[in-house]
C-alpha cells in the first residue's frame, strides 16, 4: 500500500513539474502549450548528454539543462506564441503543436532515435522506512518538485516580476494599461515554465531510467490531465493535480492492471471536469469567457467560390485522377478524401458551433469499429453498416460529451481530448467487443453492382462521392436557421441564451451531426484499410483533423478539403527529404499558422 | 445563366464519363504491370519507420540490410545483377504505409517488398501488395493473421507456439512462483496465452500475471503486486526497451532477489546497455545468438562488429537474413 502510494507520488512529481509550467503559461498567455512535452524530452536528452558524454556532476547538469530549456522556452514564445497574440487562442495552440513536431523531430536528428539509459545520479534503494524501500532519488524528486513550487509561489507573491506575471494572468488589458511590459513578462513566464519542464525531464529521466527523443509524449498527456485536474492557471492546483493523478494512477494500475493506465487517467479527468468544471482548485470561470475561436470570424471572411468554380473543381476531382494520375497518387487522394470528411465534421462542431474539439478521432473510431465489426462478425452489407456507423457514432458522441456542456473555451478542448483518448483506451481494454490490441482484420471491401470496390480509383470515386454529399450537407446546414443558431452560440453564448436559445441542446446537435459525419468517415476508413486496431485512432488523428480545419479556414467547408489536400498530401510530397521529412513538415505547418492564421480559405475583412 | 442544379447534373455526367473511361482501373485486378526490366539492378522496396517513435528499429534494419547488400553485391549480385533497396519512411503508420505500398506496386522495377515494422502498418498495406502480385515480406510481423492476408504475404517471424512453452520451462527452472508481465499487444497477449496453457499443463504455479502498456514508462505499481504475491521468478514478455525498464524497476521495488526470464525479442545488447546492473543474471530464450558456433553466424557477427562496433541483435540479424532470403528467392 505505502510503496504503491510512494511510487505514485514520485511519478506524480514529474506530472506536477510539467503541469506547473503548463498552468503558468496558460495563466499568462492563455495558450495550451503543446510544445511543453517536447521541452521535457529536450531536458531529458540534454541532461543525458551533459551527464554521460560530458561527465558533469548533477548540479552542473541541472544548470546546463536550465540554460538549454530556458532558451528553448524563450524561442518558442518569441517565434510561435507572441506573433499570434491577436489571433484567436486556437491559432497559438496549433503553432505550439507545430513547434512540438519540429522539436521532437529535430531532437531525433540531433541525438539519434535510440532509447538510452539515463544514469541514476543518485541512489535508488538505499533508504528504508518500516519495510518500505526507497532511495535518495525518490526523496530528491519529491523535495525538488515541492521546493520549486514553493520558490515559484514566493517569487510570484513577493518579487516585482512575479507580481507582474500574476497581474497579467488576472487581466491582460488592465495590466498593460498599468504599464506592465507584457512582452517581457510573457517571455519570463515561458522561460520559467520551460526550465521547470527541463528539470522535470532530468528528474523524470533518472526515475524512469530510459529516455528517447519521444519520451515526452506519454508523460505530456498525463501532465495536461494533471494541470486541468488542478484547475488551469492555478499553481497549487497544478502540483496537487500532478501528485493526485500520480497516486490515483498507481492505485488504479494496482487494482485494474497496467494496461488500464490511460483509461484511468482520462476517466478521472473527465469525471472531475463534470463535477467541478474549473478543476479542483480553479476559480469558477467567468461566464463571459472569450470563445476559443475569439474574434476570428469578425476579422476573417470565407473566400467564396462561385458555383461554376465549385462545379469545375468537382468535375476535375473525378476526371483528373482517372485520366492523369497513377495509382499511388490516387491512393493519397483516397486518404485526403477520408480526412476531408473527418475535417468537415469538425467544420460543423468547431467552425460553426465554436466548440473546439481535440477528440474527433473518437467518433471516427466508433464509426470504424461499428462498420468493421458489423461487416466481419455479422456479415452485414457495407452499405447498411454505413448509416448505422454514423448513427452509433452520433449517439455515443452526444452521450460522451454531454456532461461537458457546462464547460467553456479551453476546457471544452481538454474534455474532448480526454474523450478521444478514452475511446482509444476503451478499444484496447474492451477485448470482448473490439478484440483488443489485435484489432479487426479481413474487413471485406464494399461491393457495388456486384463488383468489389477495392482498386484505388474505385475506392476514390466512392469516397469522393460521399465527400461531395457531406460537403453539400454542411453547406446547406450553414445557411439554414440551425446554422445561424449555431453561429449565435459560437459568437456569444450569453446573448444566445438570453434570446431563448437552448444552448446545450444545440451544442449536442452539433456534436451529434458532426459525430454522424465522422462516423461515416470511420466506416470508409475501415473498409479502405481492411484492418483497424486501437493504435490507428490516436491523439495524432484528432490533432491532424483540427489542424486541417484551422489551416483551411475554420468557417469554410471548402477549407476543410483544401486543408486535407495540403496536410495529408504534404508528407507524401516531401518524401525525397527522407529523414528530415517530418521536421520540414513541422516547419511548414508553423509557417502557415504564423503567416495565415485565418486559414488558407479565409481572408481578412477590412 | 446555367442553374446550380444544372451544373451538378453536368458534373455528375462528366463524373460518370470518367468512370467509364477508367473502367480498366476500377476492376481491381491490375493489368500485370509492364514486365520488370531484365537488366540493370534488381530493386526491393523497404517500407520502414525512419522517423517517429519506432525510428530506431528502422535504423537497426539498415545495419543488417547494408551488410547483406555488400555481401551479395560484392559477390557479383544475383545472376550478375546488383541488388538495390528503395527506402520509404512510413513511421510504421498505416496512413503512410498504404500509399507507399501503392507506390511500390506502381513501380515496375520493384520485385518484392520488405516490411513494414509493425503488424498493423503491414496488414493495412497487404491488400495492395496482394492485388499487385508483389511479395510483402514482413519479417518482423508476428500477428497471427498477417500471413492470412493473401498469397503474397510472407514472414519469418517465429510463431509463439514454440517459443512460449520454452520460455515457461526456462522460468520454471529458475523459480517456482512465476510472475508474468506482458505488453498489451497482440504479440504479447498471444505469447502469454500460450505460456499460460503450457504452465497449466505442466503444473507450474503462476502467482501473478498482468498486461502492461507497451509504451509505458512507470511500471512500479504493477511490479509491487508481483512482489507482494511472493514471486521468485519474473517473466517480461516485451521488447528490449520495455524489458529493460521493467527489469530496473523490478529491482527498485524490491523484486531484486527474483530471477528474470525473457523471450527472444528482449535479446539485444541494448537490453544490457539500457538496463545496466539490474540485468545481471537475467536469462533469455533466443533464436539468434552471436555466440552461435555455426560458421555463417560467426562470420556475420564478425562483419557486423567490424563495421558497426557493436554486437548485432535480433532485429539486425533478422534484417540481414530477410534480405539474403529474398535475394536467394529471386536468384
Amino acid at each position: 500500500m505505502l510503496d504503491t502510494a510512494l511510487a505514485g507520488l514520485v511519478n506524480g512529481s514529474s506530472y506536477a513539474l510539467l503541469a506547473l509550467g503548463l498552468s503558468l503559461i496558460f495563466g499568462v498567455a492563455n495558450v495550451i502549450n503543446f510544445a511543453h512535452a517536447s521541452v521535457f524530452a529536450v531536458g531529458a536528452m540534454s541532461g543525458w548528454w551533459f551527464s554521460v558524454d560530458l561527465d558533469w556532476p548533477l548540479w552542473a547538469v541541472l544548470l546546463g539543462v536550465t540554460a538549454v530549456t530556458g532558451l528553448l522556452g524563450l524561442v518558442i514564445n518569441v517565434i510561435a506564441v507572441t506573433p499570434l497574440a491577436k489571433a484567436p487562442p486556437i491559432a497559438a495552440l496549433l503553432s505550439t503543436f507545430a513547434v512540438s513536431v519540429v522539436v521532437d523531430n529535430g531532437a531525433q536528428l540531433v541525438f539519434g532515435p535510440e532509447t538510452r539509459r539515463f544514469p541514476a545520479l543518485l541512489a535508488t534503494d538505499n533508504l528504508g522506512l518500516g519495510g518500505l524501500r526507497f532511495g535518495t532519488l525518490d526523496v530528491t524528486i519529491l523535495v525538488v518538485a515541492i521546493g520549486l513550487m514553493l520558490v515559484l509561489g514566493w517569487f510570484l507573491r513577493a518579487s516585482r516580476y512575479g507580481r507582474a506575471i500574476r497581474a497579467v494572468a488576472q487581466d491582460r488589458d488592465a495590466a498593460a494599461q498599468m504599464g506592465i511590459p507584457l512582452a517581457r513578462v510573457q517571455n519570463l513566464a515561458f522561460v520559467i515554465a520551460s526550465v521547470l519542464g527541463g528539470v522535470a525531464g532530468v528528474l523524470g529521466g533518472m526515475y524512469l531510467n530510459n529516455i528517447s527523443p519521444t519520451v515526452g509524449s506519454t508523460v505530456g498527456m498525463s501532465a495536461f490531465a494533471a494541470a486541468t485536474l488542478g484547475g488551469l492557471g492555478s499553481l497549487p492546483g497544478a502540483v496537487a493535480g500532478g501528485l493526485l493523478l500520480g497516486v490515483v494512477e498507481a492505485f488504479g494500475v494496482s487494482w485494474w492492471g497496467g494496461n488500464a493506465r490511460t483509461l484511468i487517467t482520462f476517466a478521472v479527468l473527465l469525471i472531475v471536469l463534470w463535477v467541478r468544471p474549473s478543476g479542483l482548485f480553479g476559480k469558477r470561470a467567468p461566464l463571459a469567457a472569450e470563445p476559443m475561436t475569439g474574434t476570428f470570424f469578425g476579422a476573417a471572411r470565407t473566400v467564396r467560390l462561385r458555383p461554376w468554380q465549385v462545379a469545375v473543381a468537382a468535375v476535375a476531382a473525378y476526371v483528373v485522377p482517372a485520366v492523369a494520375l497513377d495509382d499511388y497518387t490516387v491512393q493519397i487522394g483516397v486518404q485526403v478524401v477520408v480526412y476531408a470528411i473527418l475535417a468537415l465534421s469538425l467544420t460543423l462542431v468547431s467552425g460553426q458551433a465554436g466548440q473546439i474539439s481535440l477528440g474527433q478521432a473518437a467518433p471516427l473510431a466508433i464509426g470504424a469499429y461499428t462498420s468493421a465489426l458489423l461487416t466481419t462478425a455479422t456479415g452485414l452489407d457495407f452499405w447498411l453498416s454505413l448509416p448505422i456507423s454514423g448513427v452509433v457514432a452520433a449517439v455515443l458522441s452526444v452521450v460522451l460529451v454531454s456532461p461537458s456542456w457546462r464547460l467553456r473555451g479551453h476546457y471544452v478542448s481538454i474534455a474532448t481530448l480526454a474523450t478521444g483518448l478514452l475511446v482509444a483506451a476503451a478499444a484496447v481494454n474492451f477485448d470482448w467487443l473490439t478484440n483488443g490490441p489485435s484489432g479487426v482484420s479481413a474487413i471485406p471491401p464494399p461491393t457495388l453492382f456486384g463488383a468489389s470496390v477495392s482498386a484505388p480509383l474505385a475506392v476514390y470515386f466512392l469516397d469522393l462521392t460521399i465527400l461531395l454529399v457531406v460537403l453539400l450537407l454542411v453547406v446547406r446546414l450553414r445557411r439554414s436557421t440551425l446554422g445561424r443558431i449555431w453561429s449565435a452560440v459560437r459568437e456569444d453564448e450569453v446573448a444566445a441564451r438570453s434570446s431563448g436559445i437552448a444552448v446545450a441542446d444545440y451544442k449536442s446537435l452539433a456534436f451529434g451531426i458532426g459525430g454522424f459525419v465522422a462516423g461515416i468517415g470511420g466506416a470508409l476508413f475501415a473498409q479502405q484499410y481492411g484492418y483497424i486496431d486501437p493504435s490507428v485512432f490516436g491523439i495524432s488523428v484528432s490533432l491532424l483533423a483540427l489542424t486541417i480545419v484551422v489551416l483551411g479556414g475554420l468557417n469554410s467547408p471548402l477549407g476543410a478539403v483544401v486543408g486535407a489536400i495540403v496536410l495529408v498530401g504534404l508528407p507524401e510530397a516531401l518524401r525525397m527529404l527522407q529523414e528530415t521529412r517530418m521536421l520540414t513538415y513541422g516547419l511548414l505547418l508553423l509557417a502557415v499558422v504564423l503567416f495565415r492564421p485565418q486559414g488558407l480559405m479565409g481572408k481578412v475583412a477590412r | 445563366m446555367i442553374s446550380r442544379r444544372g451544373l451538378f447534373v453536368a458534373a455528375a455526367g462528366v463524373g460518370a464519363a470518367a468512370v467509364l473511361a477508367s473502367c480498366g482501373r476500377l476492376s481491381g485486378e491490375q493489368a500485370t504491370a509492364a514486365a520488370a526490366p531484365a537488366e540493370g539492378p534488381i530493386f526491393f522496396g523497404v517500407s520502414a519507420p525512419l522517423s517517429g517513435s519506432s525510428a530506431e528499429y528502422g535504423k537497426i534494419w539498415r545495419t543488417g540490410f547494408d551488410l547483406a547488400l555488400d555481401e551479395i553485391n560484392g559477390a557479383g549480385g544475383v545472376k550478375g545483377r546488383k541488388i538495390e533497396l528503395l527506402w520509404e519512411d512510413t513511421q510504421s503508420d498505416q496512413k503512410q504505409s498504404v500509399p507507399v505500398a501503392q507506390k511500390f506496386a506502381g513501380d515496375n522495377r520493384v520485385l518484392a517488398e520488405l516490411g513494414d515494422f509493425a503488424s498493423p502498418a503491414s496488414m493495412a498495406a497487404s491488400p495492395i501488395y496482394e492485388k499487385a502480385h508483389l511479395v510483402q515480406f514482413g519479417f518482423t510481423n508476428s500477428h497471427p493473421d498477417f500471413t492470412k492476408g493473401g498469397e503474397y504475404m510472407w514472414s519469418t517471424s517465429t510463431t509463439q507456439q514454440d517459443h512460449a512453452p520454452e520460455l515457461a520451462e526456462l522460468a520454471n527452472s529458475l523459480g517456482k512462483k512465476h510472475a508474468v508481465y506482458y505488453i498489451n499487444t497482440d504479440w504479447g497477449k498471444t505469447t502469454w496465452k500460450l505460456y499460460e496453457e503450457h504452465a497449466k499443463k505442466a503444473g507450474f504455479q503462476i502467482v501473478h500475471s498482468e498486461a502492461v502498456q507497451a509504451d509505458g514508462a512507470d511500471f512500479r505499481p504493477s511490479l509491487i503486486k508481483g512482489r507482494d504475491a511472493g514471486a521468485d521468478v519474473v517473466v517480461f514478455i516485451a521488447y528490449y526497451q520495455a524489458a529493460a525498464l521493467l527489469t530496473q524497476q523490478a529491482k527498485n521495488v524490491g523484486l531484486g532477489q527474483a530471477k528474470i526470464a525473457l523471450p527472444s525479442s528482449a535479446y539485444s545488447p541494448q537490453y544490457l546497455a539500457l538496463g545496466g546492473e539490474a540485468t545481471e543474471g537475467a536469462q533469455v530464450i533466443v533464436r539468434f545468438h552471436p555466440g552461435d558456433p555455426r560458421p555463417e553466424v560467426r562470420d556475420f557477427v564478425k562483419k557486423y562488429q567490424d563495421r558497426y562496433g557493436k554486437q548485432p541483435d535480433d532485429f539486425g540479424a533478422g534484417a540481414y537474413d530477410a534480405l539474403k532470403i529474398l535475394a536467394w528467392a529471386v536468384g
